[in-house]
């Protein structure tokens, strides 16, 4: 590592290795000094470019959600019935999750550690899926478009089979599931989602 | 904000929502019509930039007023 790499080149290989160990360790098994000895820097060095540990966590938080351009693409790329909306935003969600296995082992460590954080996690990962599944099966049973049911508790219950999806893709890289691809484990999860909620397409003509 | 033909209510609503419904009131409009929008997401900034880029409608006009945004687009 040069003294003179930029400053951006710099804050990022900071980020870099502060995301390996946030999800080995947790944000409190981490210290300032042991960060800035695996980056190769001194402690001093590390705080021009992040204030705090506090601060450096929330920068490589931040950089968690899918980009919203890319879901607003994902919604908007095909027909707008609710499964297909949801097939297409869960893919963009899930895919964007299982690129990055630390962020997502940085999210299991903040679920034991704090939950304001793990909120945060939740605020970006999923809270647009789930505001979406329950805005949707709110207007699909006025319809008699899907079966009588709470759509909070059924937005909970499609939330707990994704993250359980990309854990045992991503984490436990569980042989039980190795005929499956991610994506071929969602889709099938959806089917069986559409099938608990007993969707009914709306007939047309 | 200049006259409109069609106005939607987004408000309450979270992405993807509002611009799903976006979606659908432009497709019932003329070409060279105006849509309000009013939305409380501040996400929806953002997000109606992005779906004026992907469906290429053009976003006249864009504002804040007490915790509400307002977007007058203006269909392809």
């Amino acid at each position: 590592m040069t003294k003179r790499m930029k400053a951006a080149e710099r804050r990022a290989s900071i980020m870099a290795v502060a995301k390996v160990l946030f999800a080995d360790k947790g944000y409190h098994g981490v210290s300032v000094d042991e960060l800035a000895r695996r980056v190769g820097v001194s402690p001093a060095v590390l705080y021009q470019h992040f204030g705090s540990k506090e601060e450096l966590y929330e920068a490589v938080v931040d950089g968690l959600s899918a980009s919203r351009e890319t879901y607003i693409e994902a919604a908007l790329d095909g027909p707008d019935d609710f499964p297909s909306v949801l097939r297409r935003i869960t893919r963009v969600s899930v895919e964007h999750i299982a690129a990055d296995p630390d962020l997502f082992r940085m999210e299991l460590q903040a679920s034991l550690e704090s939950a304001e954080t793990a909120r945060r996690f939740f605020h970006s990962r999923w809270q647009s899926i789930a505001d979406y599944i329950e805005y949707s099966l709110r207007e699909l049973a006025l319809e008699k478009g899907v079966r009588v049911i709470n759509e909070r508790v059924a937005a909970l219950m499609f939330i707990g089979l994704m993250r359980e999806a990309v854990y045992d893709k991503c984490i436990l890289d569980a042989e039980r599931y190795e005929a499956f691809t991610l994506d071929e484990l969602t889709r099938q999860l959806i089917d069986l989602f559409l099938h608990a909620i007993d969707y009914r397409p709306a007939k047309t003509g | 904000m200049q006259n409109y033909q069609h106005e939607l209510d987004a408000r309450g609503l979270n992405c993807p929502l509002p611009i799903l419904r976006a979606k659908k009131t432009i497709a019932g409009m003329q070409s060279g019509e105006l849509v309000k929008i009013v939305a409380t997401d501040p996400g929806s900034v953002k997000d109606f930039e992005a779906f004026c880029k992907q469906t290429g409608n053009e976003l006249v006009e864009s504002g804040s007023d007490g915790g509400a945004f307002a977007f007058l687009i203006r269909k392809h």
